[in-house]
């Protein structure tokens, strides 16, 4: 099967939601270095309130809709309106479809990296999710490109997100609260670049599951 | 006055060829080499063999470990003196150079001993008076590596004659030299023909001015002399013929700034008190930090009537003088031991949970605020049914422009406590350390708005940049004018600079003050904005935190910091700051804080200023006022007018443990602005 139905697929959510969840701690402790430590807690209050709300039985695009206005609205912080604005506009993406291919993920994450960046500043090399996300999203589009599978290309998308989550310990921050340390920034693995790394495995583990 | 007791082993005449070194030349050697302090010239004539056996049995006797105990057993004797003597004459510190040091003069090693000692003593903004002769002189000279700022020196007396080279104005105009300092001197001879000549010459306005700087001093250097007939005081030719010879000085036992003193320490009152110009010995005594240098047996007794006397605190000398003071006041001195202190085993703390008055962690807001409303019925109420969005109950003008402030929780009273009358009129308040969301801020800004638009006013972070922003959006959609200026009063949290990158820190508090005032004077958008921007543009902050915060979602230190270590510039939610540097004293932080805000501001003579001495939380009072009082210390040195003072609680980081400093410049509009009235439940006058 090269697809999964949209209908249903809401679930996928609540097991991203779940990830973040129990990584909570983690999050808090990597944010902890060098930001002031409570993206795990904001994170954890966001996708863990969406979670007792959203229906796992019903569509994506509703399941998405109801967490970014969760963390649009409750969550505040940076965090809040980036994957606020995000979800949203995959939301949008996938409204309407009946199933969920490679084509329609595609479209779904890269409308979700052009809301990230219609509200943040901050573009490859600055320590941001924005490491994660833009070689995700391009390895993916690459792996389609040359015929792979709807499973494989998620698959190089997730090792992707993991590449440019771990990229981000080398670099020294330059957008958020943490650029003010400048070098003292480097080493550190970047929390924001964590957590979207979970929600892009997310997406992969959750739907190739489904694919099989 | 007992004579101090012949030391024993140490001063042998003659070695010979001990016994007891039985065939062990290499001991031998190394005895004769560090502990008789002869050259290897003549340790090679004693033993008999040539200077490059010497040289190599010295080596090997390092290599084996056996000269290392004859090193630390002449560091321990001078520790040992030096806690000995401090604790015997309640010194603040005490430096004892070791008794043997090679081929330079005592007066040499004395003085860059003391310049070695000076930076734990001598401080930016310090006013130093240093008195005058050979061992001051030598001070002076080696004080070369220490760069102070806003640092003044004063000749401790009037002149002498020319014909030495170690007269006040030298010692004192070389100080100031070697440390980049102001230099002051006293216009007039310390000693003058009779009362009158002193008193009309102290009228004199220039000298009269000069004397008063001596009122100002906080640290004094200063030698002293013993009336023998080869010491400094004659060859001055500051005196006529013997002192003692004169009935009021018969018990004189050794002279300070050209007073006299007894054995015990006390004033000898005489004659040529009335003729002497410069400082008197009860003014020397009130300077906080007294630092004597001397050295020798013939200081022995004056040392000792001097440190009897309380005009001491901080001790530099060397051992074989140490040991005689010590011995001449009746001390029976053991053979110099190390004294084995019992070191509890080291503990490292786990930094673990700390207790909190907490019911559920994800209510601690609301509640929180829900307890603001109930303590301050008079000051603030909610905006609909959130406890998250708030305005001022305060009557408001109409026409008045809205002001809008907020961000997350965690800084009580900020920012709910600055909302009121004359204030900003609505605060739209996140979760702990997070900005509020969108919708918040616009039903903040439908509240405050009177058809003149509104003014958001917020710290510069990403996070409350794209909600506040989201919500001007909104805003302005729903038919509000909006303006939005993020406060960036945090100078340490950027380089070259670039202060549109600061973060918005305690200074946050001057300017919703002033805004609010502009706001409350019917001014228009385009006025209340451009104040805003002034007042933060004049806003300057640093803070230090000395422990970490702990988050109630938590409840442990959002942060690690080292038992000894301080962060310096640290932000207002336990992002690390600037550097982090080993814990010092409050005076020391205070004055590294102002070197670094003074330059910034560029901050000159006659400026007046607002200050605003913050807690983050965990610091009480008691310790904002030790800060306070060390910053008013530093801005009267640089004749800068504190306009106004705020001293509490005013943008706290939870329970984290520090401070920041804020310096506000003013000018006649915004003093203006921060003089009209106001009343939040935080700030009202």
């Amino acid at each position: 099967m090269e697809s999964i139905p949209n209908q249903g697929a809401g679930v996928i959510i609540s097991e991203i939601a779940a990830m973040i969840v129990e990584n909570k701690a983690y999050l808090s402790e990597i944010d902890g270095k060098i930001g002031d430590g409570d993206h795990g807690a904001n994170m954890a209050k966001g996708f863990g309130r969406a979670a007792e709300r959203l229906d796992p039985d019903g569509t994506l695009n509703d399941a998405m809709a109801l967490l970014s206005g969760v963390l649009m609205s409750e969550i505040g912080g940076s965090m809040g309106p980036l994957y606020g604005m995000m979800f949203s506009d995959m939301a949008d993406a996938v409204e309407g479809a009946e199933v969920i291919d490679a084509e329609r993920f595609a479209q779904m994450i890269r409308a979700g990296l052009d809301g990230v960046q219609s509200i943040g500043s901050a573009t490859v090399g600055d320590k941001t999710l924005v490491d994660t996300y833009v070689p995700a999203v391009d390895t993916f589009d690459a792996a389609r490109a040359r015929g792979d599978s709807f499973a494989e290309a998620l698959s190089s998308m997730q090792r992707a997100a993991e590449t440019g989550r771990d990229s981000t310990t080398d670099l020294v921050s330059k957008v958020g609260r943490s650029a003010r340390l400048g070098e003292r920034s480097r080493g550190v693995v970047d929390a924001g670049a964590t957590s979207c790394c979970m929600i892009l495995s997310g997406f992969a583990t959750g739907i190739a599951a489904r694919l099989a | 006055m007992p004579h101090p007791k012949k030391r024993t082993a140490k001063d042998t005449q003659s070695p010979k060829p001990p016994l007891r070194f039985g065939e062990d030349p290499l001991l031998w050697v190394s005895w004769l080499y560090y502990e008789e302090g002869l050259t290897q010239g003549e340790i090679a004539r004693i033993v008999g063999a040539s200077r490059p056996t010497v040289n190599a049995y010295l080596a090997e006797a390092r290599t084996k470990g056996i000269v290392s105990i004859a090193i630390s057993y002449e560091k321990l004797r001078s520790t040992t003196l030096s806690s000995a003597l401090t604790e015997r004459f309640g010194l603040d510190d005490c430096l004892i150079i070791p008794g043997e040091g090679g081929d330079r003069a005592l007066i040499d090693r004395l003085g860059s001993a003391t310049a070695q000692a000076l930076p734990r003593v001598l401080h930016s903004g310090d006013t130093i008076a240093i008195t005058w002769g050979r061992t001051m002189l030598s001070v002076a000279d080696a004080a070369k590596d220490l760069h102070l700022r806003d640092a003044t020196v004063v000749q401790a007396t009037g002149g002498t004659t020319a014909t030495i080279p170690y007269t006040p104005e030298a010692c004192a105009t070389r100080l100031a030299d070697s440390i980049g300092a102001r230099f002051v001197p006293i216009s007039a001879p310390a000693i003058v023909s009779s009362p009158e000549a002193r008193r009309i010459l102290e009228q004199e306005p220039v000298v009269s001015e000069q004397l008063q700087m001596l009122g100002q001093v906080n640290r004094i250097l200063f030698g002293l002399s013993s009336l023998r007939p080869t010491s400094t005081i004659h060859s001055s030719g500051f005196f006529e013929g013997s002192i003692q010879q004169q009935a009021q000085y018969g018990q004189a036992i050794g002279s300070l700034a050209g007073r006299f003193i007894d054995g015990t320490g006390a004033i000898i009152e005489g004659p040529l008190g009335d003729r002497t110009i410069g400082i008197g010995l009860d003014a020397l005594r009130a300077i906080e930090t007294r630092i004597l240098v001397s050295g020798g047996y013939d200081k022995v007794p004056p040392m000792l009537a001097a440190l009897r006397g309380n005009y001491v605190t901080v001790l530099v000398t060397d051992a074989a003088t140490g040991e005689g003071i010590l011995r001449a006041d009746g001390l029976e001195l053991d053979s110099p031991r190390p004294h084995l202190k019992e070191t509890a085993p080291m503990v490292t703390p786990v930094r673990g949970r700390r207790k909190q008055f907490i019911n559920r962690t994800k209510n601690a807001v609301d509640e929180a605020l829900e307890g603001a409303l109930m303590a301050y019925p008079g000051h603030i109420e909610k905006i609909g049914d959130t406890v998250r969005a708030i305005r001022a109950v305060a009557q408001k003008p109409p026409g008045k422009v809205g002001i809008v402030i907020g961000g997350g929780a965690g800084h009580e009273p900020s920012f709910l406590g600055f909302v009121g009358r004359g204030l900003p009129d609505a605060v739209a308040v996140g979760n702990v350390f997070a900005s509020p969301p969108p919708d918040r801020v616009l039903a903040c800004a439908r509240d405050a708005d009177d058809g003149a638009g509104v003014l958001f006013i917020y710290g510069n972070y990403t996070g409350d940049i794209m909600n506040f922003d989201m919500a001007a959006e909104l805003a302005e959609a729903n038919g509000i004018t909006v303006r939005s200026i993020q406060t960036t009063d945090d100078i340490a949290s950027v380089s070259d600079n670039d202060r549109a990158a600061g973060r918005g820190i305690a200074g946050s508090i001057f300017v919703f003050k002033i805004s609010g005032a502009a706001s409350a004077r019917l001014y228009s958008l385009d006025e209340c904005e451009r104040i805003a921007r002034k007042a933060n543009a004049s806003c300057y902050t640093i803070g230090v935190a000395l422990e970490p915060g702990s988050s109630p979602e938590t409840q442990r230190p959002s942060f690690q910091l080292g038992e000894a270590d301080m962060e310096f510039g640290v932000g207002v939610h336990g992002e690390p700051g600037a550097l982090r540097q080993p814990m010092t004293s409050a005076d020391r932080i205070v004055d590294q804080i102002c070197d670094r805000l003074f330059e910034e501001m560029a901050l000159n003579e006659g400026d007046r200023i607002a200050v605003l001495v913050n807690s983050f939380g965990g610091t009480p009072m008691m310790e904002l006022f030790i800060l306070n009082r060390r910053l008013n210390q530093r801005l009267a040195k640089r004749n800068i007018t504190v306009h106004k003072s705020l001293v509490g609680n005013f943008f706290t980081s939870l329970d984290m443990v520090g401070a920041s400093v804020t310096l506000l410049k003013l000018d006649e509009e915004l003093t203006g602005l921060l003089d009209d009235s106001c009343e939040g439940f935080a700030y009202s006058q």
